[in-house]
């Protein structure tokens, strides 16, 4: 069940993000800014993170019982492999993305 | 037997891209949410000393793009799970209403979403950005 909640907090920080970008579309750069930086947003984009790694976790588990991969004589048999494997891709996309377009 | 066969098609389209968007809230929506809400409020690594149009990935046409595959993904993959769970917690006689909300949603969603980001793509101003900062 608790996956399923994952996607409400998905969903409902998609629509947020879509505001925000009408608010910088729209010119109004403070407002932008006063609504980023409330608490209430700041807070719920804490749980928005927490649920989204959630449905990260799940989802690489998910990966693993349905493609099973062979290695050699062996075959990845549990899950655990397959998020063990992803958690470290979603790190490294997560730096390339940081790399591509903050820090370059 | 030609329209069921087109109806079985859409429906496998549906939910392939509710796969692909999966994947994209699994990869890419982490790091926008860190980036954009958590660490530019609260001046965390890596954005403390950066300019706002790197925050919000007002960079180029690829940061462009990647913010909407990223945001349109998610929120495709987050309205369709929704949807598809709400028939399932006793809502079933609801269940095509609850369908087309959540189509209508989705659509709004990402015809916004593209207006927006070209609108900030062709019409960006970045003197305006650095005035707040």
């Amino acid at each position: 069940m608790i996956r399923e909640l994952t996607s409400f907090f998905i969903s409902i920080y998609a629509i947020i993000y879509i505001y925000q970008l009408s608010l910088l579309a729209s010119g109004d750069f403070s407002s932008y800014d006063l609504f980023v930086r409330n608490p209430a947003t700041i807070g719920f984009s804490i749980i928005a993170l927490f649920f989204t790694l959630y449905h990260a976790v799940t989802w690489f588990s998910l990966m693993g019982r349905i493609q099973v991969v062979k290695l050699g004589p062996k075959k990845t048999a549990t899950p655990l492999q397959a998020i063990a494997i992803n958690l470290l891709l979603l790190l490294i996309v997560s730096y390339a993305i940081v790399y591509l377009f903050i820090l370059r | 037997m030609k329209k069921e066969y087109k109806s079985d098609k859409l429906h496998a389209l549906l939910w392939g891209v509710f796969s692909v968007g999966g994947f994209i809230a699994a990869f890419l929506l982490p790091v926008l949410i860190y980036i954009d809400n958590i660490a530019y409020p609260l001046g965390l690594w890596p954005v403390a000393n950066s300019s706002l149009i790197k925050i919000v990935f007002m960079v180029s046409l690829f940061s462009t793009i990647f913010v909407f595959i990223t945001i349109g993904g998610s929120l495709f993959h987050g309205i369709f799970r929704f949807k598809t769970t709400l028939p399932e917690l006793g809502l079933k006689r609801a269940s095509s209403l609850i369908s087309a909300v959540g189509y209508i949603i989705i659509a709004a969603g990402l015809i916004a979403l593209a207006y927006y980001l070209f609108q900030l793509y062709h019409g960006f101003d970045p003197s305006l950005f650095h005035r707040i900062i």
